[in-house]
C-alpha cells in the first residue's frame, strides 16, 4: 500500500517533477527515494493488509448493520409505546369480545359516529355524546375520561349508501345550478309596482298569497310624490312642494 | 256568548313534513301519503277527504315509493327495504331487504302478482306476491346507472325503466331487453335524471326528466314522437288516468301541468297528447302526483296535499268542485292540563312540556292583557328508540305524561318542585303500543287503546302501575281506535274507531253499555258532557249529533238538528272539527274547534234559518243570533283549544308564514316588478 501511494504519487508528479528532479540532480541532493530500488514487500505483509482491509470493510458493514437495527428496534417500540396509549386497557377489551351485541343498529350508528369523530379527534364532543347516551346500550362501557365503547356491525356500509342516494338527490335539486332562492325572499309582503300617470302616481300593492286569497289595495296619493323604487320595500319621499 | 281570558300560545313550533310520495287505490277510494320523516297517512277520499290513519314514522326509512296491490300498500326506501303495512294495527308488518342499495321506485303490474323494484345498483328486481308476504324471484339484466323510476306495460309484459340519460324497455319474463331508447336528453353539462316514466296501454312511454321536458316516445319502435318543454326546472312526478285519456306532470316550480289525448282539432280524427291545464298550486317543488277519477292530487315540499277537481268531470259551483289543500294533521297534537294550566306537545321525536304565562289585567273584548308571568318550557323529553312517537297524553293534574310508539309505551312521572321526571319502569305486559292515550279526569286510570280495538285499564299510583282491565267491543273485531274520551265523573269511556263506530264502557261495571248507531262517515271529535252524560259527536262530514248515555238515543235537541239540517255555511267548511269542549259555567255551551275556526254552540237558542247567515263576533255584537259562529281574523290556525279551571281559553295558533319560512329553498322564479 505504501508502495502503491508512492508510485502513486511519483506517477502524475513524474513529469513535472521531472524537471524538479533534472534542476535538483544539478544541485547534487540525493532525492530520497529516486535512486533507491524499490521497497520490498512481502507476501505476508501484503496478505496481511489486505485481510485487514477486508476485515474493516465487514466490520463496517456489520457496524452499519447493527446501526440500522438499533434504529428499527427503537422505531419499533416507540410504536408500540403509542399503540399501547391508544388502546384501551385489555380488561376492556375482553369484556367486548365475550359480549354478543344485541341491538345493532343503536351501537352501529354510535360507531360510525365515533369513527367520524376519532377521524376529527376531538374529546369534546366524544364527551358530549357519552353524556347523551351513558347508560342506554348494555354491553357499552364509560371509561374513565371520554370514550364509550361499542362494536361496530356491517350496517353501516348501508346507511353510506343510503346517505350517497339522498345526496344525489339533494345535490340534483338543490345543488349548483338549481337556482334557488331562499323561502324569505319568496314570501316577502308587499311587492311594488307603480303605473305613472300624468304627475299624479298611483300606487297599487298586492300582498303575496300567503293562505287563500289575494287581496289588493289601491292607494291614490294626490299631490306628486316622488316614489323611490326599492326592491320589498314601500318607501315613498314627500316632494318639497306639496303635502 | 260569554267573555273569556285568552291564552294564544304561539310557541307550538310545530312543522310538519314535505310530502314524497303518494299511490291512490281507485277500488276503496284511499290515497297513500308518505312523508319525508317516513310516516304514511291514509286520507279517506270517499269520506270528505279524512286523515283515517297515521302510522308514524321511523329513524332511517326514508320512503322514495309507494305501492297499492289490491288492499295491500307496500312502499320502499333509501333504506334498502321494502315494507308491507298493517293498515288495520297502524303499524309495519315486515320488511324485506332487497339487496339492492337504497331503492328508488316499486311498481306492481296490472294482475298483482308480481311487483318490481328499481335500484340503486342498476337492477331490477322482482318480487313474488304470495298471501303473506313476499318472496325475491329474480334480477333482470343489471344496468350501468342507477334505476330511477319504474312502469309496467298494463298486459304486464313489459316495464319500461327511466335512468340517468335513457330509458329501457325490458321484458318481464325473460329478463332480457327489448330495446334501448336512446334517449336523449343528452345535455352539456349534466346527466338527465328520467324521474318519471309511464307505460300506456298502446306502448307508448310518457316521461318526465331533469331538463323540464315530457316526451312522448313510441315504445315500439324507440323513436321520440314529441317533447314538451314545460319548465326551465325538472319535472319529478307523472301520474296518468285510469282511462289513459289524461296525464299530470309535477314541476319543481309548483306547478302541475294536464296533458290530454285528444284530437289537436275538431274534425281530425288522430288523437295526440296536448298540452291543455296548467295548475299553481304550491309554492315548492312537487314530488308527488296522483290521477283520480275526476280529480288530480298534488303534494311536494311545501307539505300540503291539494285535491283539484278536474271541472270536466264534475258540476262546476258545487262543494265538489272546491279546491281543498290539506295543510295539517286531523289530530290533536297538543294536550292540555286544565287544573294546572300545562301544555303538552306532540312532536315526532320528542315531547315538549310548558306552562302557559299568567296575566293580572282585566280590559274589554279584543283587548291584549300584559303578561304578568312569562310561558316557561318545564321539560323537553327526547323519545326512546327509532321509531316515532304515535301518540302521547298528559294528566289533568300535570302528574302523568305517557306516550306511545308502534313498538311500546313509556309512562313517566313529574314533580313540580324541582321540575323532575321519572320514568315509571314496570309497565304491565298488556300495555305494549297504542294508537290512542287518555287519562281519567281524577289522574288514577290511563286508559291506552290496543290492538283489535280493546282499550286496556291502568291503574296509575305512587308505587307501581297495575293493570285493571282490558275492555272489548265484540269478539272479531280489529279497528284501530283513533279517538278516546273518558268523562269528568268518571263513569264513562268512549272510544271510536276507523269503522265508524262508537262504543261506549261503563268504568263502574267495566263493560260494554252500548254503541252509538253507525253513521256513514268517520267521526272526528267526540265528548261527554259533565253534567247531563250526554255525547256528542262530530263527523267528517261536519253532521253533529248527541246521543244521551242513560236513555241509549239520541237527544231532542239532536233530533231537531238532524230534521232541520245544519247550515250550509256550516257544512261547506273544509276542515274537520278536532276537538270539544264544554263550559263549567253554562252547561248549554258547546266550545268545537277546527283547524281555522272556533266556535261556541248555545243550545238553549233557537237553531238557525237556512237563510240566516252566520256572522263573526265583529258584526254580531249588536246583533241577537241563535247559533253564533265566531271568525276571528287573528286565529289563523288554532291547534287546540281547552278550557282551564279558572274559565280561561288557551288558544295554540300556528301561523302558516312562520312554517312556510322554514321550508326548504323554492326555485327562483322572475316576479313581475321586483
Amino acid at each position: 500500500m505504501a508502495k502503491k501511494q508512492q508510485r502513486g504519487e511519483t506517477a502524475p508528479s513524474s513529469k513535472s517533477a521531472g524537471t524538479d528532479r533534472r534542476t535538483e540532480s544539478f544541485s547534487l541532493t540525493l532525492a530520497s527515494s529516486d535512486d533507491e530500488a524499490p521497497e520490498e514487500v512481502t507476501f505476508e505483509d501484503s496478505k496481511s493488509a489486505a485481510l485487514r482491509s477486508m476485515k474493516e470493510a465487514l466490520d463496517t458493514a456489520r457496524r452499519e448493520k447493527e446501526l440500522l437495527k438499533e434504529k428499527r428496534r427503537k422505531r419499533q417500540e416507540l410504536f408500540q409505546e403509542q399503540k399501547k396509549r391508544k388502546l384501551l386497557p385489555t380488561d376492556v377489551l375482553e369484556e367486548i369480545d365475550s359480549a354478543p351485541s344485541k341491538e345493532q343498529k343503536q351501537s352501529e350508528d354510535e360507531a360510525e359516529e365515533e369513527q367520524q369523530e376519532a377521524g376529527e379527534g376531538e374529546d369534546d364532543s366524544r364527551r358530549k355524546k357519552k353524556r347523551r347516551r351513558s347508560g342506554k346500550l348494555p354491553h357499552s362501557r364509560n371509561l374513565k375520561g371520554n370514550y364509550t365503547v361499542t362494536t361496530v356491525t356491517e350496517r353501516a356500509a348501508a346507511s353510506f349508501q343510503q346517505q350517497t342516494a339522498e345526496d344525489f338527490i339533494q345535490s340534483r335539486l338543490y345543488g349548483a345550478g338549481s337556482c334557488r332562492s331562499t323561502s324569505k325572499e319568496a314570501f316577502t309582503v308587499p311587492r311594488l309596482h307603480y303605473i305613472c300617470t300624468e304627475g299624479v302616481f298611483l300606487c297599487a300593492f298586492i300582498t303575496m298569497n300567503t293562505h287563500t286569497h289575494r287581496s289588493a289595495g289601491l292607494m291614490w296619493i294626490n299631490p306628486p310624490l316622488k316614489i323611490v323604487p326599492s326592491k320589498c320595500t314601500f318607501s315613498v319621499c314627500l316632494s318639497k312642494q306639496q303635502v | 256568548m260569554g267573555e273569556f281570558k285568552v291564552h294564544r300560545v304561539r310557541f307550538f313550533d310545530y312543522m310538519p313534513s314535505a310530502i314524497r310520495a303518494m299511490a291512490f287505490n281507485s277500488r276503496t277510494e284511499r290515497l297513500a301519503v308518505a312523508r319525508a320523516d317516513g310516516a304514511l297517512e291514509i286520507f279517506n277520499f270517499a269520506d270528505h277527504y279524512f286523515q283515517e290513519k297515521v302510522i308514524p314514522g321511523q329513524d332511517g326509512r326514508a320512503v322514495e315509493a309507494l305501492c297499492w296491490v289490491g288492499q295491500r300498500l307496500f312502499s320502499a326506501g333509501l333504506n334498502g327495504e321494502i315494507t308491507e303495512y298493517d293498515l288495520e294495527n297502524m303499524r309495519p308488518r315486515y320488511t324485506v331487504e332487497a339487496y339492492g342499495g337504497p331503492i328508488w321506485t316499486i311498481s306492481s303490474n296490472s294482475q298483482g302478482t308480481l311487483l318490481a323494484v328499481g335500484c340503486e345498483d342498476g337492477t331490477v328486481k322482482m318480487f313474488e306476491l304470495l298471501d303473506e308476504r313476499i318472496r325475491f324471484q329474480r334480477n333482470l339484466e343489471r344496468q350501468k346507472g342507477r334505476i330511477i323510476s319504474l312502469s309496467w306495460h298494463p298486459s304486464g309484459t313489459l316495464i319500461a325503466a327511466g335512468m340517468m340519460d335513457m330509458i329501457r324497455i325490458f321484458d318481464a319474463e325473460t329478463g332480457k331487453e327489448m330495446q334501448l331508447d336512446p334517449g336523449v336528453i343528452a345535455s352539456k353539462s349534466k346527466e338527465v335524471v328520467v324521474w318519471s316514466i309511464a307505460f300506456l296501454s298502446d306502448h307508448t312511454i310518457v316521461s318526465g326528466d331533469s331538463a323540464g321536458k315530457v316526451q312522448i316516445w313510441d315504445g315500439l319502435t324507440g323513436t321520440l314522437v314529441k317533447t314538451h318543454l314545460v319548465t326551465k326546472w325538472d319535472v319529478l312526478a307523472l301520474a296518468v288516468s285510469q282511462d289513459e285519456s289524461s296525464l299530470v306532470a309535477g314541476t319543481s316550480e309548483g306547478t302541475v301541468v294536464q296533458f290530454q289525448f285528444i284530437a289537436s282539432t275538431v274534425d281530425q280524427q288522430d288523437k295526440e297528447w296536448v298540452r291543455t291545464r296548467t295548475f299553481k298550486n304550491h309554492s315548492h317543488d312537487v314530488r308527488a302526483l296522483a290521477h283520480t277519477e275526476t280529480a288530480v292530487v298534488s303534494g311536494g315540499m311545501d307539505t300540503q296535499l291539494v285535491v283539484r277537481p278536474l271541472l270536466d268531470k264534475v258540476e262546476k259551483n258545487t262543494q265538489e268542485s272546491a279546491l281543498r289543500k290539506i295543510a295539517f294533521p286531523h289530530r290533536s297534537l297538543v294536550c292540555c292540563a286544565k287544573k294546572a294550566g300545562l301544555l303538552l306537545f306532540q312532536f315526532p321525536d320528542h315531547l315538549e312540556l310548558w306552562r302557559v304565562g299568567e296575566s293580572d289585567g282585566l280590559g274589554k273584548p279584543g283587548d291584549s292583557l300584559p303578561v304578568k308571568r312569562n310561558p316557561e318550557k318545564l321539560i323537553q323529553l327526547k323519545r326512546k328508540g327509532e321509531d316515532h312517537i304515535c301518540c302521547s297524553a298528559l294528566s289533568p293534574c300535570g302528574g302523568w305524561l305517557a306516550y306511545s310508539t308502534v313498538s311500546a309505551v313509556r309512562l313517566y312521572r313529574i314533580q313540580y318542585n324541582n321540575i323532575s321526571i321519572t320514568k315509571v319502569s314496570k309497565l304491565p305486559k298488556d300495555l305494549r303500543s297504542a294508537h290512542q292515550l287518555c287519562f281519567s279526569s281524577d289522574s288514577s286510570k290511563l286508559f291506552a287503546s290496543s290492538s283489535h280495538s280493546s282499550v286496556v285499564i291502568v291503574s296509575l299510583n305512587q308505587l307501581e302501575c297495575k293493570h285493571l282491565h282490558t275492555l272489548k267491543p265484540r269478539s272479531g273485531e280489529s279497528r284501530p281506535v283513533h279517538l278516546l274520551f273518558a268523562s269528568e265523573d268518571g263513569k264513562w269511556l268512549a272510544a271510536a274507531n276507523a269503522d265508524c263506530e262508537i262504543h261506549v264502557y261503563n268504568l263502574h261495571k267495566l263493560k260494554l253499555h252500548c254503541t252509538v248507531p253507525v253513521h256513514s262517515s268517520c267521526p272526528t271529535a267526540i265528548a261527554i258532557h259533565p253534567v247531563t252524560s250526554n255525547l256528542v259527536v262530530v263527523h267528517a262530514d261536519q253532521q253533529i249529533f248527541e246521543y244521551s248515555l242513560m236513555q241509549k238515543e239520541y237527544t231532542e235537541w239532536s233530533r231537531k238538528l238532524q230534521k232541520q239540517g245544519l247550515h250550509s255555511l256550516w257544512l261547506e267548511r273544509d276542515t274537520p272539527v278536532t276537538h270539544i269542549s264544554y263550559s263549567p259555567k253554562n252547561p248549554a255551551h258547546i266550545f268545537l274547534h277546527d283547524m281555522f275556526m272556533f266556535c261556541i254552540i248555545d243550545q238553549s237558542l233557537p237553531l238557525p234559518e237556512a237563510k240566516t247567515m252566520l256572522y263573526n263576533q265583529m258584526t254580531l255584537r249588536s246583533l241577537p243570533e241563535p247559533e253564533r259562529i265566531r271568525h276571528s281574523h287573528a286565529f289563523k290556525i288554532s291547534l287546540p283549544l281547552c278550557l282551564l279551571e279558572d274559565h280561561s281559553l288557551v288558544v295554540v295558533e300556528r301561523p302558516l308564514l312562520d312554517i312556510m319560512s322554514q321550508l326548504p329553498a323554492p326555485v327562483r322564479q322572475k316576479k313581475f316588478a321586483t
